[in-house]
């Protein structure tokens, strides 16, 4: 575990617990010290990794791993987004302190699994967020966020136990499970074939909290069922977190196809590219505007699990700024479902029509972000697509190139079926009594369009950092 | 002002500008209109200043390094500023008659502020030298043509728009691919560095369906004509101004000037361009709406360019960069014309139309002007540009495919006939309408001029496109 960024899991736990007690008759305190926590966090770890300085340096004053900071970036935006979005949202009776203690706690296990330094460390903070974002997704405690949730909790469990049965494994053949002696053993070439089936449980294992093809059904009642802002920091950052950064981590020390190991390769490779296939033609037909945004995740992830399984250094760059890019734009599109929710009381795009009168940062916001999905330059899900496509190509792996580019018209076909029933097109009867969204919640849908528009105009700043802080300390 | 200045200007100032639109709309619409008005009309001039320095055989250059040689590297050249002073020019009189004509719709700052950006992206495609930039751009501009094309809010119009941006994109990815094996074998998307360079079939066949699909050309051209939904303004843009030109420059510019390929190439696109001028010529002679009727012209118009380009030698070349320009013109002509005929008569069905030569005779002048410039009738400056593309292409031609583009000259001097004579000869069938405003009439009657003037003055865009294909040409005889 990195030590110096211990403060980023331990503030947020300290607010946690501090909500519970000093709040509990006065809701607002809650809104207050969460997002003032988490708008603090997120000062801190922009100010580490956007100080002009760095670009002069290029990169070499930033002593910590470039890939951590990224993600506590990412975290920290995407939690104090959500955050700021439900001090809106959140109605009356809702128990506002619960809410903010849970996301506060979430947002701690998260810093956790992103700056552990072992499988064990991870394995265990995967699960304390198992737990909080269980409670979340319940929170709004009707049948179907119950029913999200048990599903979420019985279809990930058995990730857990491939996870424990691989670290187990692994515990016996390498006794170890610090990455970097992991790191140390994949460089000596002693990789048995023991040790490369604790490693492939583990892989496994996080697949299925990824929420990748085979293993998607609990994504999509999770995502269409929980508390709309919880969709958005689930399809934003905890499923990232919990089950994809584990695979990344796992490309990056494991290089299968550097190793030879061309079967896990392929096989990645294969349930990559059969996730954005699947994801995005399921999408198409999706009448529920949350139930369209989850197939739509299933089919991003694709692309960041296709560039695990190839996992060449650009490769990798490629998943990790695709990752960034995805909580991004996701997170808009999820927190517009919401605010549509609210305004309309209704998920089904059937019934929405015309709203960019009506709504109009709300409708320029979702298209700004279903470019940027599709990969329409100069956004910032272009280039890290490209980068994505580019690795495939040169690394040989030229059919799941084309597949990647190719899914790039599906993805656009299904958000121009869904501008054309909701943003555009006949104005409907429920579009008509519809309202913009108050300031306080179009905010954070603004913050998070600018950070997609910048980190496509500064690609270069992007990816010098991530090229410099990144492969010089892991690759 | 510097050259790159000049060179900067010309690229940011519309990109910028257009998303500036939506505030200054804020103040007045007289004052966003005029603003719009304004962005075309510096673009051009921008352009036009460009053009002293660019003839003595310099280019200039501004770069942005980018990481794994995706520089953003801006290069003027004869080339380039040829076709963003025509794109400019032609938008800019867009602009000008658009104050008139869209003065009653709704959305009106979308429009402007999209207009304006797309101006600004073909700029950004004209003046790229790095192939993914002139990407990046070009599906700036298919966004742009998305919403312009959905400008009207009806069912109809949206699945329309939709057909335009899912049909152009699809060929873009195409053409990704295309890029992403010539970086994977060449290390590099830098045109002045793969100058000279020959790129394998495959890879010129993903880049050429981009550009087809952008030109409306079979196999995709189905789009144009269904775009014709949108107000007439923009279509005019679309074929006249940005849009369709935007292939037919990416292949002047990739496979003219930059890159060979094995003959076998260019022989294909022939046949392609010669079946699209024939089939659409056809289906032009038998269309009843006047906007998908000029549609069916573009399309087929197209095919001749391809002609010219793809012929291989100098004449033909130069033909093909005469016919840009004389079409530019006289089918944004066409368009605005039928912009003024929509606003005031009714009917779209042009059987249902007749007698209009006596109640609107500038605009059946301007329309028979810019007509006979598109039959290729002399001295118009159609003429030229067909008469140098046939010259060229006879030289080392296959006769096949010039007996094909002969037979689609000869319907287009038909379908236009006919045009002409079922809207504005013969009986009238309604109540006769008045002319349009005046706004409308000057750029119609401009436009119309300059389609008269460029065959007398043809001297000087020969003198320019003759030194252009001979500084830049690669390969060609």
């Amino acid at each position: 575990m990195t030590i110096s960024l211990l403060a980023y899991l331990l503030i947020p736990l300290f607010s946690a617990v501090l909500i519970q007690f000093v709040s509990r008759n006065k809701e607002n305190l809650a809104d207050i010290i969460g997002n003032i926590t988490l708008f603090a966090g997120l000062l801190n770890i922009s100010y580490l990794i956007f100080n002009p300085v760095n670009f002069k340096l290029s990169f070499s004053n930033i002593a910590q791993d470039g890939f951590t900071l990224l993600m506590i970036f990412m975290i920290y935006l995407v939690a104090f987004s959500v955050s700021l979005f439900s001090t809106g949202f959140l109605t009356k009776e809702k128990n506002r302190h619960h809410f903010h203690s849970l996301i506060l706690v979430s947002v701690s296990a998260m810093c956790g699994i992103v700056t552990a330094g072992d499988f064990f460390t991870l394995y265990i903070f995967v699960e304390a967020l198992a737990v909080a974002s269980f409670a979340l997704i319940a929170f709004d405690d009707n049948e179907k966020g119950i029913e999200a949730a048990i599903k979420y909790f019985l279809l990930t469990f058995p990730a857990s136990i491939f996870i424990l049965l691989g670290m187990a494994i692994l515990l016996f053949t390498t006794s170890t499970f610090n990455f970097a002696g992991l790191q140390n053993i994949v460089a000596g070439g002693y990789l048995s074939s023991p040790i490369m089936s604790g490693v492939i449980l583990i892989l496994l294992g996080f697949l299925i909290k990824s929420g990748v093809f085979p293993f998607h059904t609990w994504v999509l009642d999770a995502y269409q069922g929980a508390y709309s802002p919880v969709s958005a920091f689930l399809a934003g950052t905890i499923t990232k977190i919990a089950g994809v950064y584990a695979v990344i981590k796992i490309a990056m020390i494991f290089k299968f196809f550097d190793l030879k190991l061309y079967k896990i390769s392929e096989t990645l490779m294969f349930i990559g590219a059969a996730s954005i296939l699947f994801g995005a033609i399921a999408a198409m037909r999706q009448k529920d505007f949350k139930r369209m945004l989850a197939y739509s995740s299933i089919s991003q992830i694709g692309y960041i699990i296709i560039a695990c399984g190839l996992a060449t250094p650009l490769a990798i760059l490629g998943a990790i700024f695709h990752m960034f890019n995805h909580a991004a734009f996701k997170t808009v599109l999820f927190l517009n479902g919401a605010s549509l929710e609210k305004s309309l009381n209704t998920t089904n795009m059937e019934k929405m029509g015309g709203l960019e009168h009506s709504m109009p940062w709300t409708s320029w916001s979702s298209v700004i972000a279903l470019m940027s999905t599709a990969g329409i330059p100069p956004l910032s899900g272009f280039w890290s697509k490209l980068l994505i496509i580019v690795a495939l190509w040169e690394g040989g792996a030229k059919g799941y190139s084309v597949t990647a580019i190719g899914a790039g018209i599906i993805t656009l076909a299904y958000f121009m079926v869904m501008q054309r029933k909701v943003f555009f097109g006949k104005i409907t009867d429920a579009a008509k009594k519809a309202e913009e969204m108050p300031a306080l919640m179009l905010a954070p849908v603004m913050i998070l369009c600018a950070v997609i528009i910048m980190s496509g105009i500064l690609f270069p700043y992007c990816y010098n950092y991530l090229i410099e802080t990144i492969t010089r300390t892991i690759l | 002002m510097t050259q790159v200045c000049l060179l900067k200007t010309a690229v940011f100032l519309p990109l910028l500008g257009a998303l500036l639109i939506p505030f200054i709309s804020k103040i007045s619409v007289q004052t966003r209109n005029l603003f719009a008005l304004t962005l075309g009309i510096l673009t051009f001039t921008a352009s036009l200043m460009l053009m002293p320095h660019v003839l003595g055989g310099m280019t200039i250059t501004y770069n942005i390094p980018f990481p794994l040689g995706f520089n953003f590297t801006l290069t003027a050249d004869m080339l380039s500023v040829f076709m963003a002073l025509i794109s400019s020019f032609v938008s800019s009189i867009i602009l000008f008659y658009s104050i008139g004509y869209m003065a009653h719709y709704e959305n009106q700052t979308e429009y402007y502020a999209m207009v304006v950006l797309f101006l600004g992206s073909m700029m950004g495609i004209v003046y790229s030298t790095n192939l993914i930039w002139m990407y990046v751009f070009w599906e700036i501009t298919a966004v742009c043509s998305w919403r312009l094309v959905g400008f009207f809010r009806a069912e109809n119009d949206i699945l329309k728009a939709n057909k335009t941006i899912l049909v152009t994109v699809f060929g873009a990815l195409c053409m990704l691919l295309g890029f992403v094996m010539i970086y994977s074998g060449k290390g590099t998307l830098d045109l002045s560095i793969l100058r000279g360079e020959t790129i394998s079939l495959l890879a010129a066949f993903l880049i050429l369906a981009g550009i087809l699909a952008k030109s409306s050309t079979l196999p995709f051209s189905t789009w144009l004509p269904d775009a014709g939904v949108a107000p007439s303004t923009v279509t005019a843009l679309l074929h006249a101004a940005v849009l369709v030109k935007i292939g037919v420059y990416a292949y002047a510019r990739i496979f003219g000037t930059s890159v060979t390929v094995e003959p076998v190439f260019a022989q294909t696109v022939l046949i392609i361009a010669g079946l699209s001028a024939i089939i659409s010529a056809g289906a032009a002679l038998v269309e009843t709406n006047i906007k998908r009727l000029i549609a069916y012209s573009t399309i087929s118009q197209l095919g001749f360019i391809f002609l010219g380009l793809a012929s291989g030698n100098n004449v033909a070349f130069i033909g093909a960069l005469i016919y840009i320009l004389t079409h530019s013109v006289a089918k944004g002509g066409l368009f605005l014309i039928a912009g003024i005929l929509e606003q005031k008569t009714h009917p779209k069905d042009i059987t249902k139309r007749g007698g209009l030569l006596k109640t609107m005779p500038i605009t059946a002048i301007s329309f028979i002007l810019c007509a006979l410039s598109i039959m290729a009738i002399p001295p118009l400056g159609g003429f030229f540009g067909k008469f140098l593309v046939f010259a060229g292409a006879i030289q080392n031609g296959n006769p096949w495919i010039i007996a094909m583009f002969m037979f689609a000259a000869i319907l287009t001097v038909l379908y236009l006939l006919r045009l002409f004579y079922l809207v504005f000869l013969g009986e009238a069938k309604e109540h006769p309408p008045k002319e349009g405003s005046p706004t409308m009439l000057i750029s119609v009657a401009m436009l119309a001029l300059i389609s008269l003037l460029l065959g007398a003055l043809i001297y000087y865009p020969m003198f320019y496109t003759e030194a252009l294909s001979l500084k830049l040409g690669v390969f060609l005889q």
